[in-house]
């Protein structure tokens, strides 16, 4: 059994992809270091990034499969699984033996896996646009702080910047601990860690209290459905919510 | 604070309008302007009783001079009333929408003092957000009826979404509950606004800057159970809005007894399950390519509460099943009970690459639970022996009796009981 490793970066694993190609193996598995397992009866190959490499694959899939396919791709990425990096290089192989028509073959299980995460990192990125809720802070910065299942700021990001394009705001993942940052400019996303106290500006905690009493008015008592309101909602997320 | 308890009143007084979807309009964000709208729409929270949270959804004012017998707001009704500013409407909206609660306004209101003096009211208030603090996310704002054309006409340009309120789909029940209300006043103005919308839609072909019009288009709502109309009518009524008017939703809302009158309809529960048939028959007509007459007539003007429209409309057209999966076309696919339009889209991609089977069908994420009766995949049956209405809806229902029998226990309470012992014993034993 041969097992490739890389650094756990998106070029990472695409210099593992253009090294299989070039040294013509087939690796059994392509796994980033911090998934490792001790096993004695697997090769290890360690693969060392190459941004010149990485970018050739790159290409090589948005000109030579499809720009979807390289979408799809960076969602699996993103979806944090160990297996992230086998899954990707097993939909690419096909990808590039029957081309840009490989998303309709869903009857293949290398695709269709592919498919069904980026659908439940899709979900969860609409969830988030919705879901992020942003404090006032006393600087003026509109700041939130969320726990996604997937690394999902990068893609939360446009969206925001669009939205609230003359405001200063942070997005900050608080289980990865980075954060997206805007300037009214542009956004970075980089490791972020609050230890100090936040403060608020006056007038957040009216607002908050306003919402909230919204929240309550304007359900209606003879439909109430905790089940219902679950399942669009998943409990998981209630922490960072203020209404709930 | 004041305001708390104004914004309890008036969106306590705006929560039985159902609508509060913020999709429909694609517009990106302006540097300087604070806001977007996405097409398909965003919901930012979900309330206690599962419904989705995507617009602050408030009355301008609950002080009424009407007093129509189904509506909490009504005249004669003793309750706290309040009205807010257009200052506060634009303060509440900004500051929520900057902290992510919301994706914009809806904006409705009692009628006070007249519906003109109410819809310049509205106008303004939109206005002021448009203009003074340049928000560029999605408003929805109510027309009030007999409100004039020009000043319907105005708003109209601030606004993403516009709607008018039916209520009550006929003219008896309008005459029977809101006799102030004709149907003639509602139905210009949607007649008004549609002319309107598709007049803007076609200068933005041929013009490069032209003034946008409700570009999210209209809906309108019906009360469900206040009246004595037939599900058929209410259907025929949506078809005919759609068509003639073509508006981009119906809403139906299930009738809360919020007051009692002699002529209100006096029920245990709201119609919740006759609410949920009537949305399943509009997707039907809107996405499915149905007609209203295929799903109900005059011989049966009523929905089975049991079964779906769907599902209904294929056991009495039976003899057009099974479907073999891997041949029929993507209409008659559509029309296999279980099947959406994005299984359907799946099954079509997928087939091209080869026969599918039934285990296919299930990686493929497709709900085979009532589709396995009117399917074929390869030549090869899933469902039951016989092909004839009466055992598959048997089978049907028994089946899902066991998923959600607590649902379907208090939905019995209401109607006339639809299965009846006898039939739920046979379909244990397998007998008819």
């Amino acid at each position: 059994m041969l097992q490739y490793i890389y650094d756990g970066s998106f070029d990472g694993l695409l210099t593992a992809i253009y090294e299989a190609y070039y040294r013509r193996e087939v690796p059994d598995e392509i796994l980033s270091e911090d998934s490792l397992q001790q096993n004695f009866i697997v090769e290890k190959i360690h693969i060392e990034t190459n941004e010149e490499k990485a970018r050739k694959v790159y290409m090589s899939i948005k000109t030579k499969i499809s720009e979807h396919t390289l979408r799809n791709c960076f969602y699996v990425f993103i979806s944090e699984r160990p297996d992230r990096g086998t899954i990707i290089y097993r939909y690419l192989i096909l990808g590039w033996k029957i081309g840009k028509t490989i998303d309709q073959n869903l009857k293949n299980d290398s695709v269709l896996i592919v498919h069904k995460i980026r659908q439940k990192v899709s979900k969860e990125v609409h969830w988030m646009l919705g879901l992020v809720r942003f404090s006032q802070l006393k600087s003026g910065v509109f700041y939130s702080h969320i726990e996604p299942d997937n690394d999902i700021v990068g893609l939360l990001a446009p969206h925001f910047a669009e939205r609230l394009s003359d405001e200063y705001w942070i997005i900050h993942d608080v289980k990865r601990n980075i954060g997206v940052m805007y300037n009214k400019n542009e956004w970075i996303i980089r490791d972020l860690n609050i230890s100090e106290e936040i403060s608020f500006q006056d007038g957040e905690e009216d607002y908050q209290k306003l919402w909230k009493e919204y929240f309550k008015a304007i359900a209606i008592k003879n439909k109430i459905n905790p089940r219902l309101q679950k399942q669009y909602m998943p409990k998981r997320y209630w922490k960072h919510l203020i209404e709930k | 604070m004041e305001m708390l308890s104004k914004l309890k009143i008036l969106s306590d007084a705006a929560k039985y309008d159902v609508s509060c979807s913020s999709s429909g309009s694609n517009r990106k964000g302006k540097k300087g302007d604070l806001g977007s709208t996405s097409e398909c729409g965003i919901c930012h929270s979900w309330a206690d009783d599962g419904r989705c949270i995507s617009l602050l959804k408030i009355l301008f004012t609950n002080y009424c001079i009407y007093d129509c017998a189904y509506c909490i707001n009504r005249a004669s009704n003793d309750l706290p009333r309040a009205a807010f500013t257009p200052d506060e409407v634009a303060d509440l909206t900004i500051n929520f929408y900057k902290r992510n609660y919301i994706e914009g306004l809806f904006l409705s209101s009692a009628v006070y003092k007249s519906p003109n003096y109410t819809m310049e009211l509205l106008m303004n208030a939109v206005k002021k957000l448009r203009e003074e603090h340049r928000f560029n996310g999605y408003i929805h704002l109510k027309a009030i009826p007999g409100a004039d054309k020009a000043l319907i006409e105005k708003a109209g340009m601030y606004v993403d979404r516009m709607s008018v309120n039916i209520e009550l789909p006929s003219d008896e029940g309008l005459k029977l509950l809101a006799p102030q209300k004709n149907k003639n006043a509602i139905i210009k103005p949607m007649n008004f606004i549609n002319s309107r919308i598709h007049q803007a839609v076609e200068e933005r072909q041929k013009f490069r800057y032209s003034q946008s019009f409700v570009p999210a288009g209209q809906t309108t709502q019906l009360i469900v159970g206040a009246t004595k109309d037939s599900d058929l009518k209410i259907l025929r009524l949506s078809e005919a809005l759609y068509k003639g008017f073509r508006l981009k939703r119906v809403y139906y809302s299930a009738f809360i007894p919020v007051s009692k009158h002699p002529n209100l309809p006096v029920l245990a529960s709201p119609p919740l399950v006759r609410e949920n048939r009537l949305y399943q028959a509009d997707w039907l007509l809107r996405f499915y390519g149905y007609n209203a007459s295929e799903i109900l007539n005059d011989e049966k003007p009523d929905f089975d509460l049991a079964l779906d429209p769907k599902c209904d409309w294929a056991l009495r057209n039976i003899e057009l099943f099974p479907v073999e999966i891997n041949k029929a076309d993507y209409y008659l696919l559509l029309r296999v009970p279980g099947i959406g339009v994005r299984s359907a889209r799946r099954i079509i991609d997928a087939r091209k690459f080869g026969m599918l089977g039934f285990e296919n069908l299930k990686k493929l994420g497709i709900v085979l639970k009532r589709a396995r009766y009117f399917i074929t995949c390869g030549g090869k049956h899933y469902g039951i022996k016989s092909m004839d209405a009466p055992s598959i809806r048997n089978s049907i229902l028994f089946n899902s009796n066991n998923n959600s029998a607590g649902e379907q226990l208090s939905m019995f309470s209401v109607y006339p009981q639809l299965l009846t012992q006898k039939d739920i014993i046979s379909t244990i034993t397998g007998e008819l």
